[in-house]
Parts: C-alpha cells; sequence; structure tokens
C-alpha cells in the first residue's frame, strides 16, 4: 500500500470501540484518520483539518448522519461522504434529504469493502477539486491581475481547498 | 223450528273455525320444520326427565348425529361432562330459562364442539312444564379462529422482537469484525512468535472474521425478511438496475470464470416500481447463478429482457448443477438451503417471492438437474 495516495479521513461514529479498530487498520494502511465520535465533534474537526473522504454513521445521538454530512458539506464542499446505515433506513437516509452521500453502506460494513468505496470516493474528489480548481486558476489568469496578484489568489485558492 | 235453525248455524260456524284452526296449525308446523331443518343452530327438545323427542338438522351438523342417532337418549349424554349438564337442565327448568356460554358438547366421530346454549321450559296449556327447548350456537369455529389470532399475534410479536435483536447484534457484530480485523494485522507482524503460534493465531483471527460475516449475512437476511414497508414506487430503467447488481456482485465474479450474456432488448425498459426491493431479488437471482455454475468449468449466466403489454419479464438462465426434481417443491421454503453451512441462510429466495407478490409479480422457474436453471420474475410495468 506503499503507492497509495495520503488519504485524509474523518471518521464520526458513536460507537467508540468500533472506530478504535477501524481507525487502527486504516492508519495502518497508511491513510490518515480523525475519529469523532458524533456529529458536533466531526463538524468542530472539519472547521481546522482538510478531510477527502467522511465515514459517517446515519443513527448517532444528537446530530444525525444526514445534518452532519450536510453541515460537513458546507465547511468542506469536495469532501466525499460515506454514510453508514442500518437495517431498513437507507430509504429514511434518501427521503430525508438529496444529500448526495458517494455511497450508502449497510452496517456493520465489511472492511475490504470499506476500504474499496473510501479509494473510490477519494478518487472522485480529486477530480472534482481538480476541475474546479482548474477553472478557477484559469479565471485568475484571465482576471489580468499581475504576478504578485495571481500569486496571492492561487495561494488563497490552495488554502480554500486544503492542497499543501 | 227457531232453535233448530240456529243450532244448524252455530254448527256451521264450529265447523269453519276447527277448518281455519286447521290451516293455521297446518302452517305453524310447517313454520316450525322449516326451522328444525333449516336453521344451523342446534335446537332440540326433550320431556320432563330430559329424553329427546326432538332433534334438528343443525344439531346433526353440530355434532355428526341424525334423530335416529339420538331418538331415545338423554340430552344429557351429548354433553362432555354429563353431570354438570344435568344440573344446568335443572336450574334452568326452575328458573324457567337459561343461557350458558361456551358449553363442551362430544362430536359422534370425537372432538369437542363448543356452543352458547339457551333453554326454556316447554309448558302445556295448564302452565305445567312438560319438557325443554335448547337452542345452541355452533361457535368452534369462531373460538379457533380467537385461538389463531391470539397464536399470530404472538407470533408477530416474536417477530419484531427477532428484528430488534438482529438489528441490536448489528453493533457488537462489527465491533467483533473490526477487532478480529486488527487482531490478525497484529499478529502477522508480531515479533518472538514461533511459525506455528503465529499461523495458530492469523488462523483464529481469520476465522472470527469469517464467522462474524457469517453472522452478519444472517442478521441482514433476518431484517430484510421482517422489514415490511411498503414499496416506494419511481420509475426506472430495468438494465440499469440489471447493470447495476452485477456490479455489486463483482467481487464474487472475480475469482470465478463466469461468463454473463446480457440479452437485453434493445429499447430502455422503463418501469414504475421499487427498485431497492427489485435489486435485492436481482442480486439474489444471480448470486444463486454464481453458485450453480461455480464447479462448472465453463459458467454461464444468460439474462433476458421482454416486454408484454403490461408486463417485463426478467429471466435468469445459468448452466448450473439444476435443482434435483424431489427438491424444487421445497426452494421457496423458509430456512431450505442445499449451500454449506454458513454459505446460505434459506431466506434467499422466500425473500424474494414476497418482495415480487408485492411488487404485483410472479416468480416461475424451470430446471434441469444437470443441465441448468432459469428464473423468470415478472412484474407489472406499473
Amino acid at each position: 500500500m506503499k503507492d497509495q495516495p495520503n488519504i485524509r479521513i474523518l471518521l464520526v461514529d458513536d460507537e467508540e470501540t468500533l472506530l478504535e479498530y477501524l481507525s487502527k487498520r486504516l492508519l495502518k494502511q497508511g491513510l490518515t484518520v480523525k475519529a469523532t465520535f458524533s456529529g458536533e465533534q466531526a463538524i468542530e474537526a472539519a472547521k481546522d483539518e482538510h478531510f477527502d473522504v467522511a465515514v459517517v454513521d446515519l443513527k448517532m445521538p444528537g446530530m444525525d448522519g444526514v445534518e452532519t454530512q450536510k453541515t460537513l458539506k458546507e465547511t468542506q464542499p469536495f469532501l466525499q461522504c460515506i454514510v453508514l446505515t442500518g437495517h431498513g433506513s437507507i430509504e429514511t437516509a434518501l427521503e430525508s434529504g438529496q444529500q448526495e452521500a458517494f455511497q450508502y453502506l449497510l452496517k456493520p460494513v465489511d472492511y475490504d469493502n470499506l476500504v474499496t468505496v473510501i479509494q473510490e470516493a477519494y478518487k472522485k474528489k480529486m477530480e472534482i477539486q481538480e476541475t474546479k480548481f482548474r477553472e478557477q486558476v484559469e479565471e485568475i489568469y484571465r482576471s489580468g491581475l499581475g504576478a504578485h496578484g495571481i500569486r496571492k489568489a492561487i495561494s488563497d485558492l490552495r488554502k480554500i481547498y486544503g492542497i499543501a | 223450528m227457531e232453535s233448530h235453525s240456529s243450532l244448524q248455524a252455530e254448527l256451521k260456524r264450529v265447523k269453519q273455525e276447527l277448518a281455519s284452526h286447521k290451516i293455521e296449525l297446518h302452517q305453524t308446523r310447517g313454520y316450525l320444520q322449516c326451522i328444525l331443518q333449516n336453521s344451523e343452530d342446534m335446537i332440540f327438545a326433550t320431556d320432563v326427565d330430559g329424553m329427546l323427542v326432538s332433534f334438528s338438522m343443525g344439531g346433526g351438523k353440530a355434532l355428526g348425529y341424525s334423530w335416529e342417532d339420538v331418538a331415545g337418549m338423554r340430552v344429557n349424554d351429548l354433553a362432555e361432562d354429563p353431570v354438570s349438564f344435568e344440573q344446568f337442565m335443572t336450574t334452568s327448568s326452575q328458573d324457567g330459562s337459561t343461557v350458558q356460554l361456551d358449553l363442551a358438547f362430544r362430536h359422534k366421530e370425537g372432538g369437542t364442539v363448543y356452543c352458547d346454549v339457551s333453554m326454556i321450559n316447554l309448558t302445556n296449556r295448564e302452565g305445567q312444564r312438560v319438557g325443554t327447548v335448547g337452542v345452541c350456537r355452533d361457535i368452534t369455529l369462531w373460538k379457533k379462529i380467537q385461538e389463531d389470532l391470539v397464536r399470530i399475534d404472538r407470533l408477530a410479536e416474536i417477530g419484531r422482537i427477532a428484528a430488534g435483536v438482529a438489528h441490536e447484534i448489528n453493533n457488537p457484530l462489527a465491533v467483533i469484525g473490526e477487532a478480529s480485523g486488527w487482531a490478525g494485522v497484529v499478529v502477522g507482524e508480531a515479533k518472538g512468535l514461533s511459525p506455528e503460534d503465529r499461523q495458530e493465531l492469523e488462523k483464529a483471527a481469520k476465522e472470527i472474521s469469517h464467522q462474524t460475516k457469517r453472522c452478519r449475512n444472517i442478521t441482514h437476511q433476518l431484517l430484510d425478511f421482517a422489514r415490511d414497508s411498503a414499496p416506494a414506487k419511481t420509475e426506472f430503467d430495468v438494465h440499469d438496475l440489471l447493470k447495476q447488481s452485477i456490479s455489486l456482485l463483482k467481487p464474487d465474479l472475480k475469482h470465478t470464470p463466469i461468463e454473463i450474456d446480457l440479452k437485453f432488448m434493445p429499447e430502455p425498459l422503463r418501469i414504475s416500481s421499487d427498485p431497492r426491493l427489485l435489486e435485492q431479488v436481482f442480486v439474489n437471482f444471480i448470486t444463486n447463478a454464481i453458485y450453480a455454475v461455480r464447479e462448472k468449468g465453463k459458467g454461464r449466466i444468460e439474462i433476458r429482457t421482454a416486454k408484454t403489454d403490461s408486463d417485463v419479464e426478467i429471466t435468469f438462465k445459468d448452466n448450473g448443477i439444476g435443482i434435483p426434481a424431489e427438491n424444487q417443491q421445497k426452494i421457496f421454503e423458509l430456512f431450505y438451503s442445499t449451500k454449506p453451512p454458513g454459505k446460505g441462510t434459506g431466506l434467499g429466495l422466500p425473500i424474494c417471492r414476497n418482495i415480487v407478490k408485492k411488487l404485483g409479480g410472479i416468480i416461475s422457474f424451470d430446471s434441469k438437474p444437470g443441465v441448468g436453471t432459469s428464473f423468470t420474475v415478472r412484474i407489472p410495468v406499473s
């Protein structure tokens, strides 16, 4: 797994033991993992750190998965969310808002399957992000700013996109 | 002279009166006969000693006896408990009438017949009691339905509890699965273990993961079965849904050389139905087909679509092992499975049948052992 890009993952689930083991395995695979135990915690974390993929449990006390996902995407619009649902709640999830999760997975998830979906979600995130980034960079060039202005605008953009 | 003619007139009047009484009596008898022959209720009459003097056709239906069978019998001999029936008769004769619910009689062929019984004293013109009339309504079937309802209600409750338990078990199962996966990773890299110990531990960790997956399959399928939400209809293309279902099974298809042959109609097959439920059905049939051809060198699964005015037909045909004739009756039975333990739950096809039924369609199949099986799902366009 050496060649794999450094995917930054945000885990959101109130089942702390589950996240403990899930985090360990994902870390071992070379991913960057942040585990949070509620929607509120996740949103707090997303203020300081950029993530590529969020894995969100649908049913949590307090802020639920749909609401969490929606708020996360407001802060980080390119973030792809994988929503974990209990049985029979996929419909509820779909009805409760067209929040466009990258994918809904049935709990308990199969680890290998989860990793595959995370990688797919990451790919999609990068595609969308790069397209948008390129568009905006071109716009900056077209805007006729001076060299200094351009450098500053691009650096701002990088910050927005979380690209180091 | 005058008295003679008046006497004659009197005689004529009496004759007329008698004739009209005769007609009335005839009519009353006919009316009574009609009731006794046609009422579903068991109607009987006894003399003062409780000896049967009349027994209706309804009684024959309820207890299996004809009038010839019971003529000369005492009515309490028909009851399951003659002694308490006798007491009940006595009470009734003292009070003039009485009603007793849920009284047990014996059927001629054995078995118990339950009746609600009302009894009335039969009196002559002088007001003396000459016997008893009883009207008995057979409530055996009603009682059985009531008992069934209670049983069904309990089963439904057990179903709800089972679904709840399955749902709750999913969380610890997830933790077990992750913990065993992690244990496997740690053991794989641990230092200071003898090769044998490492092998044993890795095997154990893998086994825990494997069995966890098995439990997960069971809980998922059970919940699928227990879920009874109304289908949510949307419009979609059956071909897209089939392709999506196949792509869900990519991991299973990876390890075996199976050719999937799509014989779709050239135009899109748009229908209004529940895509989620239908996807479950498709995945199930494809999974079964993969399982059936897995042993063969050249596995082939053909998925064909067709359309009539009101229905669409999706056929999943494989060249697998087939279903032996003696098993074909059982494939839709709950928990019937020919897969080895851990591979099949015996819930797949019953669930499919429930879903397709719910969507207004039917499943048919055709199978020849050694040649293959084809399942056809037929569902309405909207």
